[in-house]
């Protein structure tokens, strides 16, 4: 991914997490400095077919998707979050996400409906672009958009 | 007081239109449905006001729930809530016949901006 393509990524997780998340931008940054391992992690994907071929994820540490969960319902900070409600609000930010990132290519085609696991399946022949690293109320977020051959 | 009936798999998206709505200044009365399928069988139950449907669906999509619903006569005002804004979308969007789209990520003052004309 160009440095076009990474700003306007950027831009989109900026937008998605203002609107629907924190309310500004501030909670949002750019990762500075070294990428650590994510423990425990969570991962949720959305895959776009038939024009433009590939994928969005956006992978973190399932306490930070528990919190992402938590500031979408509006709940309070240590209110219990089901996994239910988990599945379906971080597949939800991934579909938003993606769905953006899509709008943004000339090529049209579909996007499928969103996924959440501990790991990314492989997709044979899946071709991996550069990433992006974002740091919400200080914790590890990347967004990875994957292009299949 | 107007009847919407919001379409979308996500239950916490659902949550989240609903929030917005209110938080945008209509208190509708409001009933849900989680994918095309019970959103028309919703319809065909009790004829809402509005519709407020998301694209992307499993059983039925948006576009086919408003196909279905043209198709047996229901003219019910229509309008999409998705995560997918592209002109090629909404162009589809409004050849079949809906009000207006709304792109996620959206917020009070989008759906006052959406809203307010049909209303009108």
């Amino acid at each position: 991914m160009n440095d076009t393509a990474v700003d306007q990524m950027y831009a989109i997780a900026e937008q998605v997490f203002s609107a629907m998340i924190d309310g500004d931008v501030g909670p949002l940054q750019p990762w500075m400095g070294d990428v650590p391992a994510i423990v425990d992690p969570i991962v949720g994907w959305v895959d776009a077919h038939g024009g433009w071929t590939g994928r969005a994820a956006l992978t973190t540490s399932r306490p930070v998707a528990y919190d992402l969960t938590r500031a979408l319902l509006r709940m309070d900070a240590h209110e219990e979050v089901v996994m239910e409600d988990l599945v379906d609000a971080y597949g939800e930010l991934v579909n938003v996400v993606g769905g953006n990132f899509k709008a943004l290519l000339p090529a049209s085609g579909t996007l499928g409906l969103p996924m959440v696991a501990d790991t990314l399946p492989e997709v044979v022949g899946a071709v991996p672009m550069e990433g992006l690293n974002l740091a919400w109320r200080g914790h590890l977020i990347i967004v990875s958009i994957w292009m299949f051959g | 007081m107007l009847r919407v009936l919001i379409a979308d798999d996500s239950r916490v998206m659902r949550q989240i239109v609903i929030r917005t709505l209110r938080q945008a200044g209509y208190d509708w009365d409001v009933r849900e449905a989680s994918d095309g399928v019970e959103a028309l069988a919703a319809v065909q139950a009790d004829e809402p006001d509005l519709v407020l449907s998301d694209w992307n669906m499993p059983n039925m999509t948006g576009i086919e729930l408003l196909g279905a619903m043209r198709s047996e006569g229901y003219g019910t005002p229509f309008a999409f809530v998705t995560s997918e804004g592209s002109a090629e979308m909404r162009e589809a969007a409004e050849q079949a016949g809906a009000l207006f789209l709304i792109s996620k990520p959206f917020t009070a003052e989008s759906f006052r901006d959406a809203i307010e004309p049909v209303l009108a």
